[in-house]
């Protein structure tokens, strides 16, 4: 790594501190607002998920499922590819987890709950090969086709949750139970931390021996670092673009069949769980090192975990959790809070095009025109 | 409703249901046009809803209502268009972020305002609705294009608006240039940033009128009352050609999948998810339908 690129990393981690920072203060802020006696609102959320092993394995395990949703967002960015379909992906992954399990017999043991958890990636995989496959064959916008895929997708699942594969013994909205056999056991009784963890950092792993350790991981960055470059090297960019898209769907589905074995253990209908855009958002703050989804994914249970105990304990509602989001994908995104630490760094005004478009690994859409908003395009072209 | 497919009702159902979505997509065309793909309509028309309707129920005035939810959803717009302009944001993330805050942000002002994240309704002052008696008797006319309320007139006209802007004025001229050619544009001494943000704060005011007319039209504001008809606009311009016209056009066709799913609901008996479902489903493979068409259209055989 020369000199220049330290110095961009160094600004672009200090871009990302500033906007953790902020987005605390954004959730005071909004406590402030919202709640009746700040002071406790605010001890809730800032110490709530230290208060016993109860709140903070609850906040481990909502890491676990964050971990991998931000894996399956970052391997799309990896090729400028957007995957928002991450909603109906984790829930048919959910789904598909939750009825292959309770129709295997419990005898099955491990291979069963392995079963349930392919047929979880399979189903989420699916979802988002079509949308890859669409983009490569005939061109069609991955970023609509994948939203708009998803959310029919959602309400089909609904349908088959209250249809099909409805638990008849049940009063709710909900499949059958999944044997207790096939669950994730619990690594720290009583919170719902199980060794479903185990699942995310073999994932985490593998998905970092993959990038960056084989020839596909390396021709598939390459296809989002500089597509010409990668294509005039004789690299099937469309076909990484697209594979990226059906890694990225499967990793979503493998998150909701986690959530499935080692949290919830039926699908109930609605149960959106939010982590298609927690996983965009935690693959945001990552970069494109694969490791760092780990704490940005703790980060973001953090945030949850806090949101969680102020709606228990005081009277504010856990939707703050989506503002601070919003709140870190502003200023995380914002370009030119790289180069107000670059500036300063080197005293002078750094020419736009040497801030590199990618540590966040936001993928500038390569066909959209012009590409106005993408600025770091061009230090590549 | 009878019992044979009653095509004149079906038709004015959708021109009645199609005001949020030309609204939005009308605002959407103006980003668009300058090179951006605004992803946050449908935060911004929920936003818009919101306000629109909390501004109606605290006032009782309709007019101060849309101006609420215009001002609400033109606020955020401008919030994003900073963001991504000023801030050289990557414009998807940003337009994502500012659905997200939308979503959000209306949950915590419902809990706060009405006490609820559920449904919210008052007794509010009803839109007007256009009724000429004379015509009303004439078939087809009266059932498909009268009784509709204002917004949806003002919406067809907004598109004739919208035309003209683009077409026929110098700063439509720029806008377009904003998109087309922003290096030329920067070489004339105009700033290409300039119009990019006005348009952005324009489909905030389309978002925002789409936004008062779904929840002034019910009287009722109902979670997640956008339903993604953000989205939907986005796909409406798409297969529109970018052209005030054909976005019209292809609302009213979204529209008339919409009425025409609830009308099925009644005898298909199908299950009331894939009625949700049909929404989506039709924009998406008209989605993948005009780009194929497009690129049949491109390379002739």
């Amino acid at each position: 790594m020369d000199r220049r690129s330290r110095t961009e990393l160094a600004a672009r981690w200090g871009a990302v501190g500033l906007a953790l920072l902020a987005a605390f203060a954004v959730a005071a802020l909004l406590l402030l607002a919202f709640s009746s006696s700040f002071a406790s609102a605010l001890g809730l959320f800032f110490l709530g998920p230290f208060k016993n092993l109860y709140y903070f394995g609850n906040m481990l395990n909502a890491g676990v499922a964050l971990a991998i949703a931000g894996l399956a967002a970052s391997i799309a960015f990896a090729t400028r590819s957007f995957n928002l379909g991450g909603e109906g992906q984790v829930y048919v992954g959910a789904i598909a987890a939750a009825v292959v399990c309770a129709a295997t017999p419990a005898a099955g043991g491990a291979p069963g709950a392995l079963l349930g958890i392919a047929a979880g990636a399979a189903a989420g995989g699916a979802l988002g090969w079509l949308s890859g496959f669409l983009k490569r064959s005939l061109g069609v916008d991955e970023l609509i086709s994948s939203f708009l895929a998803s959310s029919a997708a959602v309400y089909l699942g609904d349908y088959l949750i209250t249809g099909p594969f409805q638990d008849p013994s049940s009063n709710f909205q909900t499949t059958a139970a999944v044997p207790a056999a096939f669950r994730f056991a619990k690594l720290l009784p009583p919170s719902g931390l199980s060794s479903g963890s185990f699942v995310a950092l073999a994932a985490v792993a593998a998905a970092w021996f993959l990038l960056s350790r084989t020839r596909f991981g390396f021709e598939l960055r390459m296809t989002g670092l500089n597509a010409e470059f990668a294509k005039y090297c004789g690299i099937d960019t469309g076909a990484y673009a697209a594979s990226s898209m059906a890694i990225s769907g499967a990793l979503y589905g493998l998150a909701g069949s986690v959530l499935i074995l080692g949290s919830y253990f039926k699908a109930m209908k609605g149960f959106s769980s939010g982590l298609g855009w927690s996983g965009l958002a935690v693959a945001l703050i990552a970069g494109r090192n694969p490791l760092a989804i780990l704490p940005a994914a703790l980060f973001f249970a953090y945030v949850d975990a806090g949101a969680k105990a102020v709606m228990v304990g005081a009277d504010v509602s856990s939707e703050i959790v989506s503002v601070v989001q919003a709140a870190v994908f502003f200023l995380v995104t914002a370009r030119a809070l790289d180069e107000l630490f670059l500036r300063r760094r080197r005293g002078g005004a750094p020419e736009a095009s040497s801030v590199p478009g990618g540590f966040g690994g936001e993928p500038t859409k390569g066909d959209g025109g012009p590409g106005p908003g993408a600025p770091g395009a061009g230090g590549r072209a | 409703m009878k019992d044979g497919l009653d095509i004149a009702a079906l038709l004015g159902d959708a021109v009645g249901a199609m005001a949020p979505t030309v609204f939005a997509a009308l605002g959407g065309l103006l980003t668009e046009l300058t090179g951006m793909l605004n992803i946050a309509l449908e935060g911004l028309m929920l936003l818009g809803a919101f306000a629109s309707f909390a501004v109606t129920a605290a006032s009782h005035s309709l007019l101060a209502g849309i101006a609420g939810g215009v001002l609400a959803s033109s606020l955020a717009a401008a919030l994003f268009g900073l963001v991504a302009i000023k801030g050289k944001a990557n414009e998807f993330i940003a337009g994502l972020a500012t659905n997200l805050l939308a979503s959000g942000l209306v949950v915590l002002l419902s809990a706060k305002l009405f006490g609820t994240k559920g449904v919210v309704s008052f007794s509010l002052p009803p839109l007007p609705r256009l009724e000429i008696p004379a015509l009303a008797s004439v078939p087809f006319v009266g059932a498909v294009l009268l009784g509709h309320d204002v917004l949806v007139y003002a919406s067809v006209l907004s598109a004739a608006a919208v035309w003209l802007l683009v077409a026929k004025t110098p700063f439509g001229m720029r806008l377009r240039a904003s998109g087309s050619g922003p290096g030329a544009m920067a070489a004339l001494g105009l700033k290409p940033e300039g119009y990019r943000f006005a348009a952005v704060v324009a489909s905030g005011v389309g978002c925002g009128l789409a936004g008062a007319s779904l929840s002034l039209g019910l009287s009722a504001y109902v979670p997640n009352i956008s339903s993604g008809r953000g989205w939907i606009a986005l796909v409406a311009i798409y297969l529109g050609g970018r052209n005030s016209f054909g976005v019209l056009a292809a609302c009213f066709v979204f529209a008339a999948a919409e009425s025409y799913s609830n009308y099925a609901q009644g005898f298909l008996h199908a299950s009331s998810e894939f009625i949700l479902a049909l929404p989506y489903l039709v924009a998406l493979v008209a989605l993948v339908a005009g780009t194929l068409w497009k690129r049949l259209r491109r390379k002739p055989a």
